[in-house]
Protein backbone atom coordinates (compact mmCIF):
# COMPACT_ATOMS: atom_id res chain seq x y z
CA UNK A 1 0.00 0.00 0.00
CA UNK A 2 1.31 3.48 -0.81
CA UNK A 3 0.42 6.97 1.21
CA UNK A 4 0.23 10.39 -0.38
CA UNK A 5 -0.79 13.16 2.09
CA UNK A 6 -1.56 16.95 1.84
CA UNK A 7 -3.52 19.52 3.60
CA UNK A 8 -6.34 21.25 1.92
CA UNK A 9 -7.03 24.20 4.08
CA UNK A 10 -7.97 22.50 7.42
CA UNK A 11 -8.17 18.83 6.00
CA UNK A 12 -5.44 16.92 5.98
CA UNK A 13 -6.32 14.56 2.82
CA UNK A 14 -4.44 10.78 3.03
CA UNK A 15 -4.34 9.11 0.00
CA UNK A 16 -4.38 5.10 0.16
CA UNK A 17 -3.50 3.20 -3.23
CA UNK A 18 -3.32 -0.32 -2.88
CA UNK A 19 -4.57 -2.73 -0.49
CA UNK A 20 -5.42 -2.37 2.98
CA UNK A 21 -4.75 -5.75 4.50
CA UNK A 22 -2.45 -5.57 7.60
CA UNK A 23 1.36 -5.72 8.20
CA UNK A 24 3.03 -2.54 7.89
CA UNK A 25 0.16 -1.07 6.86
CA UNK A 26 -1.04 -0.71 9.85
CA UNK A 27 2.09 1.50 11.39
CA UNK A 28 2.28 3.38 8.29
CA UNK A 29 -1.22 4.85 8.72
CA UNK A 30 -1.11 5.18 12.54
CA UNK A 31 2.05 7.05 12.21
CA UNK A 32 0.29 9.22 9.22
CA UNK A 33 -3.04 9.86 11.18
CA UNK A 34 -0.64 10.78 14.27
CA UNK A 35 1.37 13.15 12.49
CA UNK A 36 -1.47 15.15 10.97
CA UNK A 37 -2.67 15.55 15.20
CA UNK A 38 0.34 16.23 16.28
CA UNK A 39 1.11 18.91 13.38
CA UNK A 40 -2.52 20.86 14.82
CA UNK A 41 -4.78 18.97 12.02
CA UNK A 42 -8.11 17.61 12.97
CA UNK A 43 -10.42 17.17 10.40
CA UNK A 44 -8.61 14.13 8.36
CA UNK A 45 -9.84 12.74 5.17
CA UNK A 46 -8.79 9.16 3.88
CA UNK A 47 -9.43 9.04 0.21
CA UNK A 48 -9.93 5.48 -0.86
CA UNK A 49 -10.73 5.65 -4.23
CA UNK A 50 -7.26 3.89 -5.52
CA UNK A 51 -7.73 0.54 -2.90
CA UNK A 52 -8.74 -1.73 -4.48
CA UNK A 53 -9.79 -4.16 -1.51
CA UNK A 54 -9.49 -4.24 2.00
CA UNK A 55 -9.84 -7.10 4.39
CA UNK A 56 -10.66 -7.37 8.02
CA UNK A 57 -7.29 -6.06 9.41
CA UNK A 58 -7.54 -3.27 7.06
CA UNK A 59 -10.78 -2.64 8.73
CA UNK A 60 -9.23 -2.68 11.99
CA UNK A 61 -6.67 -0.63 10.46
CA UNK A 62 -9.39 2.75 9.61
CA UNK A 63 -11.26 2.16 12.97
CA UNK A 64 -7.57 2.35 14.82
CA UNK A 65 -7.22 5.40 12.77
CA UNK A 66 -11.13 6.50 13.87
CA UNK A 67 -10.10 5.68 16.96
CA UNK A 68 -6.68 7.82 17.35
CA UNK A 69 -8.19 10.92 15.81
CA UNK A 70 -11.67 10.93 18.39
CA UNK A 71 -9.20 10.55 21.23
CA UNK A 72 -7.54 13.28 20.14
CA UNK A 73 -10.25 15.46 19.57
CA UNK A 74 -10.18 14.93 15.81
CA UNK A 75 -12.36 13.06 13.31
CA UNK A 76 -11.58 11.06 10.26
CA UNK A 77 -13.82 11.00 7.28
CA UNK A 78 -13.79 8.61 3.99
CA UNK A 79 -14.28 9.40 0.73
CA UNK A 80 -14.54 7.24 -2.79
CA UNK A 81 -14.91 4.04 -1.73
CA UNK A 82 -15.53 0.79 -4.37
CA UNK A 83 -18.63 -0.65 -4.31
CA UNK A 84 -16.50 -3.84 -3.57
CA UNK A 85 -15.57 -2.20 -0.58
CA UNK A 86 -18.85 -0.72 0.68
CA UNK A 87 -20.30 -4.27 0.87
CA UNK A 88 -17.80 -4.66 3.55
CA UNK A 89 -18.71 -1.61 5.31
CA UNK A 90 -22.34 -2.19 5.10
CA UNK A 91 -21.85 -5.48 6.32
CA UNK A 92 -19.85 -4.68 8.83
CA UNK A 93 -22.23 -1.41 9.87
CA UNK A 94 -18.82 0.39 9.76
CA UNK A 95 -21.34 2.92 7.86
CA UNK A 96 -22.32 3.68 11.03
CA UNK A 97 -19.44 4.78 12.15
CA UNK A 98 -17.51 7.09 9.71
CA UNK A 99 -19.22 9.49 6.81
CA UNK A 100 -18.64 8.30 3.38
CA UNK A 101 -18.17 10.37 0.52
CA UNK A 102 -18.58 10.13 -3.11
CA UNK A 103 -17.19 13.07 -4.09
CA UNK A 104 -14.10 15.42 -2.96
CA UNK A 105 -15.41 18.44 -2.85
CA UNK A 106 -18.16 17.12 -0.73
CA UNK A 107 -16.04 15.36 1.70
CA UNK A 108 -13.98 18.73 2.27
CA UNK A 109 -17.40 20.96 2.15
CA UNK A 110 -18.93 18.53 5.24
CA UNK A 111 -15.87 19.80 7.72
CA UNK A 112 -17.24 23.53 7.29
CA UNK A 113 -18.50 24.81 10.07
CA UNK A 114 -17.95 21.37 12.46
CA UNK A 115 -15.74 22.45 15.77
CA UNK A 116 -13.96 19.72 17.42
CA UNK A 117 -11.76 20.09 20.09
CA UNK A 118 -8.49 21.44 19.49
CA UNK A 119 -9.16 22.24 15.50
CA UNK A 120 -6.37 24.06 13.76
CA UNK A 121 -6.75 27.89 13.12
CA UNK B 1 -17.63 -32.12 5.94
CA UNK B 2 -17.67 -34.50 2.65
CA UNK B 3 -14.01 -35.53 1.59
CA UNK B 4 -12.87 -33.29 -0.81
CA UNK B 5 -11.74 -36.63 -2.52
CA UNK B 6 -15.66 -36.54 -3.25
CA UNK B 7 -15.58 -33.72 -5.72
CA UNK B 8 -15.21 -34.43 -9.39
CA UNK B 9 -11.35 -33.63 -10.43
CA UNK B 10 -12.34 -32.20 -14.18
CA UNK B 11 -13.96 -29.30 -12.19
CA UNK B 12 -11.39 -28.74 -9.45
CA UNK B 13 -8.56 -25.75 -9.44
CA UNK B 14 -5.69 -26.12 -6.88
CA UNK B 15 -3.50 -23.69 -5.66
CA UNK B 16 -0.87 -23.16 -3.26
CA UNK B 17 0.55 -19.98 -1.79
CA UNK B 18 3.73 -18.87 0.57
CA UNK B 19 2.32 -17.47 3.78
CA UNK B 20 2.87 -13.82 2.38
CA UNK B 21 0.39 -11.06 2.92
CA UNK B 22 1.33 -9.66 -0.55
CA UNK B 23 0.56 -12.34 -2.48
CA UNK B 24 -2.83 -12.18 -1.79
CA UNK B 25 -3.18 -10.03 -4.84
CA UNK B 26 -2.47 -13.07 -6.64
CA UNK B 27 -4.67 -14.93 -5.08
CA UNK B 28 -7.66 -11.95 -5.41
CA UNK B 29 -6.76 -12.47 -9.38
CA UNK B 30 -7.50 -16.39 -9.40
CA UNK B 31 -10.64 -15.31 -7.34
CA UNK B 32 -12.17 -12.90 -10.00
CA UNK B 33 -11.07 -15.17 -13.00
CA UNK B 34 -12.83 -18.01 -11.79
CA UNK B 35 -16.37 -16.32 -10.64
CA UNK B 36 -16.09 -14.55 -14.25
CA UNK B 37 -15.30 -17.58 -15.67
CA UNK B 38 -18.70 -18.69 -13.61
CA UNK B 39 -20.54 -15.78 -15.04
CA UNK B 40 -21.04 -14.65 -11.25
CA UNK B 41 -23.00 -10.98 -10.82
CA UNK B 42 -20.48 -8.49 -9.44
CA UNK B 43 -22.23 -8.21 -6.46
CA UNK B 44 -21.23 -12.18 -5.72
CA UNK B 45 -18.14 -11.90 -7.45
CA UNK B 46 -17.15 -9.45 -4.42
CA UNK B 47 -18.58 -11.20 -2.14
CA UNK B 48 -16.49 -14.44 -2.96
CA UNK B 49 -13.30 -12.45 -3.27
CA UNK B 50 -13.91 -10.49 0.06
CA UNK B 51 -14.61 -13.84 1.82
CA UNK B 52 -11.85 -16.32 0.32
CA UNK B 53 -9.20 -13.02 1.24
CA UNK B 54 -10.76 -13.38 4.65
CA UNK B 55 -10.16 -17.57 4.92
CA UNK B 56 -6.58 -16.76 2.93
CA UNK B 57 -5.64 -13.85 5.53
CA UNK B 58 -6.53 -15.76 8.40
CA UNK B 59 -4.16 -18.44 7.48
CA UNK B 60 -1.47 -16.44 6.15
CA UNK B 61 -1.40 -14.07 9.41
CA UNK B 62 -2.86 -15.75 12.23
CA UNK B 63 -2.15 -19.84 11.65
CA UNK B 64 0.80 -19.42 9.68
CA UNK B 65 2.24 -16.41 11.35
CA UNK B 66 3.64 -14.70 7.89
CA UNK B 67 5.60 -18.29 7.70
CA UNK B 68 6.18 -17.99 4.09
CA UNK B 69 8.01 -21.16 4.17
CA UNK B 70 4.46 -23.09 5.22
CA UNK B 71 1.95 -22.67 2.13
CA UNK B 72 -1.69 -22.38 1.94
CA UNK B 73 -3.60 -24.27 0.32
CA UNK B 74 -7.06 -23.53 -1.91
CA UNK B 75 -9.19 -25.87 -3.83
CA UNK B 76 -11.86 -24.19 -6.57
CA UNK B 77 -14.70 -26.57 -7.01
CA UNK B 78 -16.71 -25.33 -9.89
CA UNK B 79 -20.24 -26.34 -9.80
CA UNK B 80 -23.03 -25.70 -12.61
CA UNK B 81 -24.78 -23.10 -10.13
CA UNK B 82 -22.14 -23.50 -7.12
CA UNK B 83 -18.60 -22.02 -6.20
CA UNK B 84 -16.89 -23.94 -3.28
CA UNK B 85 -13.86 -22.93 -2.06
CA UNK B 86 -11.40 -24.91 0.42
CA UNK B 87 -8.98 -23.01 2.46
CA UNK B 88 -6.72 -25.09 4.14
CA UNK B 89 -4.03 -23.96 6.53
CA UNK B 90 -1.53 -26.43 9.08
CA UNK B 91 -1.88 -23.51 12.12
CA UNK B 92 -2.70 -24.55 15.46
CA UNK B 93 -6.29 -24.38 15.40
CA UNK B 94 -8.43 -22.02 16.90
CA UNK B 95 -11.54 -22.14 19.62
CA UNK B 96 -14.34 -21.04 16.60
CA UNK B 97 -16.92 -20.40 19.66
CA UNK B 98 -14.52 -17.37 21.05
CA UNK B 99 -13.77 -16.00 17.72
CA UNK B 100 -17.54 -15.18 17.55
CA UNK B 101 -18.34 -14.48 20.71
CA UNK B 102 -18.66 -10.98 20.36
CA UNK B 103 -20.69 -9.49 17.73
CA UNK B 104 -18.44 -7.25 15.83
CA UNK B 105 -21.57 -5.18 14.98
CA UNK B 106 -22.81 -4.51 18.52
CA UNK B 107 -22.34 -1.19 20.17
CA UNK B 108 -18.73 -3.06 22.38
CA UNK B 109 -18.01 -4.92 19.40
CA UNK B 110 -17.66 -2.40 16.15
CA UNK B 111 -15.46 -0.03 17.92
CA UNK B 112 -12.91 -3.11 17.78
CA UNK B 113 -10.21 -3.32 15.58
CA UNK B 114 -10.36 -6.69 15.17
CA UNK B 115 -12.88 -9.98 15.07
CA UNK B 116 -14.48 -9.31 11.62
CA UNK B 117 -12.84 -11.92 9.99
CA UNK B 118 -15.19 -14.83 10.42
CA UNK B 119 -18.08 -12.27 10.73
CA UNK B 120 -17.74 -11.33 7.06
CA UNK B 121 -17.61 -14.76 5.57
CA UNK B 122 -20.68 -15.97 7.22
CA UNK B 123 -22.25 -12.71 5.77
CA UNK B 124 -21.14 -12.83 2.13
CA UNK B 125 -21.25 -16.62 1.55
CA UNK B 126 -24.09 -18.85 1.25
CA UNK B 127 -22.68 -21.48 3.89
CA UNK B 128 -19.35 -21.28 5.88
CA UNK B 129 -17.92 -24.50 7.62
CA UNK B 130 -14.46 -25.16 9.97
CA UNK B 131 -12.84 -28.63 10.32
CA UNK B 132 -10.29 -27.52 12.81
CA UNK B 133 -8.01 -29.97 13.89
CA UNK B 134 -6.08 -28.58 16.81
CA UNK B 135 -2.54 -29.02 16.42
CA UNK B 136 -3.31 -30.10 12.60
CA UNK B 137 -4.72 -26.94 10.86
CA UNK B 138 -7.67 -25.94 9.51
CA UNK B 139 -10.14 -26.60 6.78
CA UNK B 140 -12.61 -24.03 5.77
CA UNK B 141 -15.16 -24.60 3.32
CA UNK B 142 -17.04 -21.95 1.81
CA UNK B 143 -20.16 -22.26 -0.73
CA UNK B 144 -21.61 -19.64 -3.15
CA UNK B 145 -24.31 -20.24 -5.34
CA UNK B 146 -25.14 -18.14 -8.70
CA UNK B 147 -27.74 -15.74 -8.15
CA UNK B 148 -30.75 -16.21 -10.50
CA UNK B 149 -32.25 -13.88 -12.79
CA UNK B 150 -34.73 -12.50 -10.04
CA UNK B 151 -32.69 -12.31 -7.52
CA UNK B 152 -29.62 -10.40 -9.15
CA UNK B 153 -32.72 -8.19 -9.98
CA UNK B 154 -34.25 -7.71 -6.86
Amino acid sequence: MKIKQEAIGDVYVVRLSGQLMGGPDADAVRETILSALNQGYRNILIDLKDVSWVNSTGLGILMSAHITATQNGGKVKLMRISSRIDSIFMVTRLNTVFQVFDKEDEALASFEGETSEGQKS
Amino acid sequence: MSSPRDYPQDRVIEFSMPSRLELLVVLDGLVQSICSEMDFEQADVDAIANSVIEAASNAVQHAHEQNPGVPVHFRFVLGEDELVVEVNDAGEGFDIDQAMALDPTGPEGILKSRGRGIFIMRAMMDSVDFDIRMGKGTLVRMTKSRSTEAEAEA
